[in-house]
């Protein structure tokens, strides 16, 4: 009895989670901050970055997954965020019979689909146009899923550090932009690992993206720094810790009062 | 007996070294238009986010419908429906969208949720618009929309934080009209309010904050007898010599005077009348009165009444033990 009372709850707290998801879907997908910091801006960095490098198809579209995943899916919490925080949208759901994981869950999904959606078409242009195969498609497709849910998590946990309802998106992105930048040049997307210092590559294992880069040129380049399974491990802690200390957040926040 | 739709015990919020809700307790029945009355920054809008789980108290706890906030949010968050001052509704969907999601939020099944939003904003008058992006809608439509939002899963408590703030009177006249039929359909509503007659018009019972505490509980009948007890006459008469300026505090229906600046203010229940007795007086004495305006407590003066008294001021039985400070050079009817 309990069991299948559990199971209800649980169906209903993704039903509701799925709702949430579709709705922002609805509502921000075309929100002009989430097209720039979304998908022209990790474009942009991309080709900045690795034009004239003569860089290799398969390497290219590694770096870009990375950058697609990493930039595009964690850009949709701090402008997703804000926004429903400014119009008092984020209290409807607080006040909803749901539990707080089922709203962050549903807000981090709409992140990990952006992520993953841009993420996944540019796999499919890279595919006709250039050729290049992956070592495993459906495991690819399915890095490509975690670290887009990984990325979603930190986005999600930039836009719930507890400030003032009246926050806007510019104050939540700047900062997030300006710790997401670095970590760029830190975690083999520009500068490969292994041309990193023994400091500089001591500090890459602390981003998540070290790991989804590497996973990434295991699946499509066919080999990595790293064993494939400690990227998969890491980028699945990565995500645990990101929800963990959100949730925090949010729970600190209640406290202080939203 | 019936089970309450809200029991506050000693709810406290304490931000700082503010205590922005202090110790405060209520019950409000089933069926009840129950108005939260107080000022900007009384501490209406805290109390009712803390009712509505958003906020945790600091201390104290409430129940809905039996249901504890701080124990089992989720069972009190299924009894009650909450509309902030500001139409928490989403502009870039249709009212339509924005009903729909909302039943999602309380799972009503698809059939179901169509039937009830259609049913809503056929009774919110907005039916004929239901496609049309929210952003095109006016304030008062866009709190029309917020309101049925919060009614989909028909709950049996609404709360309603300053419902009609910044409405024009055409809307605001519409909200009360809906929030009375709501309540007649067996909804309990919970209104926060700054607007005194709001509260009269539309409340079975009144509850009074003030920096954070309660200052009374009672009926808009009682209410209504202790703002007519605080009314007052200001006048400015040119030349009046003090022992003129005494007459004056003497007239019949003058229960309290005070000398603000070069006016006298002349507190009475019936100021048509004290109007009246002014008049007479300044045409029997040959005296020009310069200014003349009648004026109605604010709602500090109210709590402070309720909390401090008025010297010489009385309501019904209950006498006024001290002098609250209204603002005085001098006065006080001897």
């Amino acid at each position: 009895m309990k069991v299948q009372q559990t199971l209800a709850r649980l169906r209903r707290e993704f039903a509701i989670a799925l709702a949430i998801a579709a709705k922002d879907v609805q509502v921000y997908y075309l929100a002009p901050p989430m097209i720039m910091f979304g998908l022209l801006l990790p474009f942009f960095m991309f080709f900045s970055f690795s034009v004239r490098r003569g860089l290799a198809p398969a390497e290219s579209v590694a770096r870009l997954l990375a950058i697609t995943t990493f930039f595009t899916a964690s850009s949709a919490g701090p402008v997703i965020l804000p926004m429903e925080r400014r119009t008092r949208t984020f209290e409807r759901m607080l006040v909803a019979p749901v539990a707080l994981i089922s709203v962050l869950a549903g807000e981090a999904a709409v992140g990990m689909v952006f992520g993953a959606g841009v993420s996944i078409l540019t796999l499919l242009l890279a595919t006709i146009f250039l050729g290049v195969r992956s070592v495993s498609p459906v495991a690819l497709i399915a890095a490509v899923l975690l670290a887009s849910a990984a990325f979603s998590a930190l986005g999600l946990l930039f836009a719930s550090w507890p400030t003032s309802s009246a926050t806007p998106v510019g104050s939540i992105m700047m900062p997030a932009t300006l710790v997401r930048w670095p970590l760029m040049f830190v975690s083999g997307v520009f500068v490969p690992l292994e041309q990193m210092s023994q400091p500089l590559r001591a500090i890459s294992y602390l981003s998540p993206l070290t790991y989804a880069q590497d996973l990434f040129d295991h699946l499509v380049m066919g080999r990595g720094l790293q064993p494939a399974a400690l990227n998969w491990a890491a980028l699945v802690a990565f995500l645990v810790i990101f929800i963990a200390a959100t949730i925090w957040f949010h729970r600190v926040q209640r406290q202080r009062g939203y | 007996m019936a089970i309450a739709a809200i029991e506050a015990e000693e709810l406290t919020r304490v931000y700082g070294s503010l205590r922005a809700v202090d110790g405060v307790s209520f019950t409000v029945e089933p069926g009840e238009i129950f108005g939260f009355l107080g000022p900007n920054g009384a501490g209406k809008t805290t109390t009712v986010r803390m009712l509505t789980t958003i906020l945790t108290p600091t201390d104290g706890t409430a129940r809905i419908f039996g249901h504890d906030i701080r124990r089992d949010s989720y069972g009190a968050r299924l009894q009650f429906g909450v509309v902030p001052e500001e139409s928490n509704v989403y502009l870039e969907l249709s009212a339509w969208q924005n009903l729909l999601f909302s039943a999602r939020l309380y799972r009503i099944p698809s059939h179901e949720a169509r039937l009830r939003a259609e049913r809503l904003l056929q009774l919110f008058g907005l039916w004929g618009r239901h496609q049309e992006k929210v952003q095109v809608f006016s304030r008062g439509m866009r709190r029309k929309v917020a309101i049925a939002m919060s009614l989909i899963h028909e709950p049996r408590l609404l709360f309603l934080d300053e419902p009609t703030s910044g409405l024009d009177v055409q809307s605001t006249r519409a909200i009360h009209e809906l929030i009375r039929h709501l309540n007649q359909q067996g909804t309990t509503v919970f209104l926060t309010t700054h607007r005194m007659e709001e509260a009269q018009s539309l409340c079975t019972r009144i509850a009074i904050i003030n920096r954070g505490r309660l200052a009374t509980v009672d009926t808009p009948t009682k209410l209504r007898r202790t703002l007519q007890q605080l009314q007052a006459v200001e006048v400015q008469i040119d030349g009046l010599t003090e022992a003129e300026e005494e007459a004056l505090q003497a007239l019949p229906t003058v229960v309290r005077a005070l000398r603000r600046g070069s006016a006298l203010r002349l507190y009475t229940p019936e100021p048509v009348e004290t109007i009246r007795e002014l008049l007479r007086y300044a045409d029997e004495h040959g005296k020009k009165i310069a200014a003349l305006e009648t004026l109605q407590p604010s709602l500090e003066e109210v709590f402070l009444y309720l909390t401090e008294g008025i010297e010489g001021v009385t309501v019904g039985e209950q006498a006024v033990p001290q002098a609250a400070k209204l603002g005085s050079e001098r006065g006080g009817k001897r």
